[in-house]
């Protein structure tokens, strides 16, 4: 969809509305993703869908709609939805009035967009999977894993005047080789495809699944972990889970109640969220056209900010700050070689899985490793590991880190960008089979 | 709707495919969302769009549109098409094997006795608002959540099989959670209409308003409630909860995809490799795990799969024995088996069927037993309800699960609350503990809404169903910090 199309939608949604306040938000994506395991394409598909929410106001009262059909004669059907549903409902009292048009003016100008990694074929890429599969077929091991390549768009209008749009291109590879024994893996992300190195990624996945065979049993206990960018990413994200929302901070039901302002990790951790960082760049608007933070969540270990909505800024007399599109950990200059010929006994984590809260609160979580643990002692890495759960506090955690890598971009939910950590006394408390 | 997916299996076979199918589907869902007083949100989506799926020369295409008409329908088949002649550039042996499956002809239909999407909203929103207040009223109690969520599925699809299948589906569910929050943390409690596929009857069959008062004061007693122990411990385990565990240690690791290795790079693998079918003691004798997608009410139940194959009823676990998988076209052969078990699903008309859960259950004890004869008959155990916390490892064998209240029994009596119970075992050392079952009075069945599977991933739903059953000697407490 080009940017102009969007709009006329999105006018004449604005001006079929009888409600006092309406807004139309148009998102869309064209996904072209081919699955590969065991050496051969399993899956190859592509989509193209947009779909329109429309929001319709009168007064507090507040309906919304959505539909995926943008010819005209359905465009009345949506609005028509959410105008009954506003006109039934009670008023809410945190429904804000629509913002203006110069909001706008703070949004990033950045697109990410890259004509040759929408157009990348389907045949492009079998060829790409081919030659790493039969290089693979070769050596015994089995690929699998899945690259993916399309485009995406968000346009937002409402009927006070205020339009944003933005567009990217994005591309994703992850792959696993597997041995009898073992498996690696390794990803790759970005929006334009010439940066794309399939066989690299191949074969970091491969080395570390050949130096992951025959992995020996560890006793589970507290020691040294290093952890790889995606480790990082996926342990950190779930502090932003409901942790930093400022009205549930304030109500008390966060880990992070009575912690504003002050110190909850080492002055070594900073993590903020910038959509116009070109190592992550992301969206500069929210659903309700609000512009997306670029902000310091945690500053040298100090809460520095919450993600305020536009009632709870209004009620505690805050500016709004919305919620983050992206997350960026700030990194250090100590290369996970470095890491490793400073420790005595570690482990090294190639990433976690299934990671999930024990208690939101605390925050802690429990999680495994995968992929390719290794067991470090007197500065070298000496043997492959089975897999590990481990049980922790991650605020705990930032108060833990000891060096920290070059961030890199990585991410399974939302952008992110992390360094490799090295963290002490890691709490392992139970092992697995393999 | 049959003349357009007809034309599209034309082009097809013109194509030279050797199998082709065409889904067109319209998916309707409305979520009620309230906190507290306000109603936090009224979000009612529609998607409606079709998908086509080739086989050719023994390799996967698919693509998918949401503009349905007869030029577009053209354009995505003969897209599918190239689609899978480019698969076919990294292809194994001969390709994929799919099971033949007779025609079927039929028309599936959930029963509806009031469809949720035309019962009026402000009946909706009273009923959520009422029970927040319900739980508002408990001294303690912070904050009120509840919400409504229905979705119904119309879909039609056709096969080059020469089936022509339309099914309607609906699903309801409610449920409510209170936050009780002290000068030290913050602590909830939710009770469900249980989803199930069924219409706003469904809801007004369950006691919300009635519980939510309950569900307050246990929320607050979480608060204060003692420490999970720490060492080995009884667990019984009530269906609201075990329905997770089975999900989870069972479930997943007996779809014959991820068996296979299929989604190794991203949901995992199964330690329940297939050289170990007929043989891997899974179990205690006792537990027999039954799939059913035969009851319409269940969330996997819809006539036929994706694949075009009937709803089907067997056992995955016999006597503690593995003994079948759940398994689509593609993969039934490399158990040997000739039909698939049907358990194929796709999320909406955008992505292609995969294997997905059963409705999987563990079968009711034979003997007489009442939950609260299993607790007189338990010294020191932990009796939990609810979903809570969960961890798996992607073989399936290391877990680690908490739940949403628990209690301490001591020589057969309930005799407090706990808190923060988990526990934590491997799957296959877990299931051999399990030495009661209730009895088939207290079977229940519980709906899962958020399976997450694939790449891209979708979303699915089923149920699982069981009695209260006790698990001897797990570890608990490994969690605590
Ligand atoms: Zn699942």
């Amino acid at each position: 969809m080009r940017e102009s199309e969007a709009r006329s939608i999105i006018e004449k949604v604005l001006k079929l509305s009888g409600a006092e306040d309406t807004s139309a938000v148009i998102t869309g994506s064209y996904k072209a993703s081919t699955r590969f395991a065991d050496n051969a394409i399993t899956q190859n598909i592509t989509t193209n869908n947009y779909s329109l929410k429309v929001s319709c106001a009168y007064g507090q009262k507040v309906g919304h709609a959505t539909t995926n059909e943008l010819i005209d004669g359905a465009l009345q059907g949506v609005v028509k939805r959410a105008q009954d549903i506003a006109l039934v409902v009670p008023p809410d009292p945190e429904h804000m009035p629509l913002l203006t048009s110069d909001e706008a003016e703070k949004y990033h100008q950045l697109e990410p967009y890259f004509e040759d990694t929408k157009k990348f074929s389907p045949s492009d890429k079998a060829r790409i999977i081919s030659a790493q599969a039969e290089k693979c077929q070769e050596k015994g091991i089995r690929l699998s894993g899945a690259f993916s390549n399309g485009s995406s768009f968000t346009a937002f209008g409402n009927s006070k005047g205020l339009m944003g749009c933005y567009k990217s291109t994005s591309f994703e590879m992850h792959v696993t080789c597997l041995t009898p024994t073992s498996s690696g893996w390794a990803e790759q992300i970005g929006e334009d495809i010439s940066k794309a190195g399939f066989s690299l990624v191949v074969d970091r996945a491969f080395n570390i699944a050949e130096k992951s065979k025959n992995p020996h049993d560890f006793e589970p206990r507290k020691c040294t972990i290093i952890m790889h960018p995606a480790a990082v990413a996926e342990l950190f994200t779930f502090l932003f889970w409901e942790g930093f929302d400022a009205k549930a901070t304030d109500e008390e039901r966060t880990f992070l109640r009575g912690k504003f302002g002050t110190k909850i990790g080492g002055e070594n951790i900073t993590i903020r969220s910038d959509p116009a960082d070109l190592r992550c760049p992301t969206i500069s608007f929210q659903q309700d056209g609000l512009v997306a933070p670029t902000l310091k969540w945690i500053d040298n270990g100090v809460v520095q900010n919450l993600c305020y909505s536009r009632f709870w800024a209004k009620k505690k007399g805050k500016k709004p700050t919305g919620f983050p599109t992206n997350i960026i950990v700030d990194g250090g200059d100590t290369s996970v070689e470095e890491m490793i010929k400073t420790t005595d006994l570690g482990v090294l984590v190639t990433r976690f899985w299934y990671i999930r809260f024990v208690d939101p609160m605390v925050p802690s979580v429990t999680g495994m490793t995968r992929d390719g643990t290794f067991l470090i002692e007197d500065g070298k890495v000496t043997k492959a590991m089975k897999n590990m759960r481990f049980n922790e506090n991650i605020v705990d955690v930032l108060n833990r880190v000891e060096v920290l890598s070059v961030p890199e971009r990585t991410g399974e939910y939302i952008p992110v960008l992390a360094p490799a950590l090295k963290v002490r006394d890691f709490n392992f408390t139970s092992a697995t089979d393999f | 709707m049959k003349e357009l997916c007809l034309r599209a299996l034309d082009i097809a076979k013109e194509k030279g495919v050797s199998f082709a199918d065409i889904r067109i589907v319209k998916h309707h869902t409305q979520i009620v969302t309230t906190e507290d007083e306000r109603v936090s949100g009224i979000q009612d989506s529609e998607s409606m769009g079709f998908g086509v799926r080739v086989l050719l020369n023994g390799c996967w295409g698919f693509a998918a549109s949401k503009n349905l008409f007869r030029k577009e329908i053209e354009d995505v088949t003969l897209r599918a098409v190239e689609i899978a002649r480019a698969s076919s550039l990294a292809k194994m042996g001969s390709g994929v094997v799919f099971a033949p499956e007779e025609p079927h002809e039929a028309i599936f239909r959930t029963p509806v006795q009031k469809d949720p999407f035309k019962v009026p909203i402000e009946e909706k929103v009273n009923l959520l608002l009422g029970v927040n207040k319900e739980m508002l009223r408990v001294r303690g109690v912070k904050k009120a959540h509840s919400f409504m969520w229905f979705k119904s599925e119309e879909r039609h699809l056709a096969n080059t099989d020469g089936s022509f299948i339309e099914s309607n589906t609906c699903t309801s569910t409610a449920e409510c959670i209170a936050t009780a929050v002290d000068e030290h943390t913050a602590k909830t409690r939710y009770f469900e209409a249980i989803p199930v596929n069924a219409g706003y009857e469904h809801i007004e069959g369950t006691p919300l308003l009635k519980e939510a008062q309950r569900v307050g004061e246990e929320a607050v007693a979480h608060l204060t409630a003692k420490e999970c122990p720490q060492g080995k411990k009884d667990l019984i385990l009530h269906p609201s909860h075990l329905a997770l565990t089975i999900h989870e240690s069972i479930g997943h690791a007996l779809e014959l995809d991820r068996v296979l290795g299929m989604e190794e790079s991203l949901a995992g693998s199964s330690f329940a490799t297939i050289d170990k079918l007929g043989k891997l003691k899974y179990g205690s004798p006792i537990v027999n795990i039954v799939c059913d997608n035969t009851d319409p009410t269940r969330l996997a139940s819809k006539g036929y799969d994706d694949d075009g194959v009937p709803g089907q009823r067997w056992y995955i676990i016999k006597n503690g024995i593995l003994v079948d998988y759940q398994t689509g076209r593609e993969v039934c052969h490399t158990i040997g088996a000739e039909q698939s078990r049907g358990s194929c699903r796709a999320d909406s008309w955008q992505s292609i069927p995969i294997i997905r859960q059963s409705n999987i259950g563990l079968e009711a004890g034979e003997e007489h037993l009442t939950l609260e004869e299993l607790i007189a008959d338990t010294k020191d155990g932990i009796y939990i309800e609810g979903m809570g916390s969960f961890s798996i490892d992607q073989k399936r064998l290391n877990f680690q699960f908490g739940g949403d209240c628990f209690w301490e029994i001591k020589n057969g009596k309930k005799t407090c609350m706990l808190k923060d119970v988990t526990y934590q075992a491997i799957t296959t050392d877990f299931w051999g503990s399990c030495d009661a079952i209730c009895d088939k009075r207290f079977w229940q069945p519980y709906g899962v809404l958020n399976c997450g599977k694939g790449d891209p991933m979708q979303i699915a739903q089923m149920t699982h169903g069981s009695s209260p059953v006790r698990f001897r000697n797990i570890n608990v407490g490994g969690a605590k910090l």
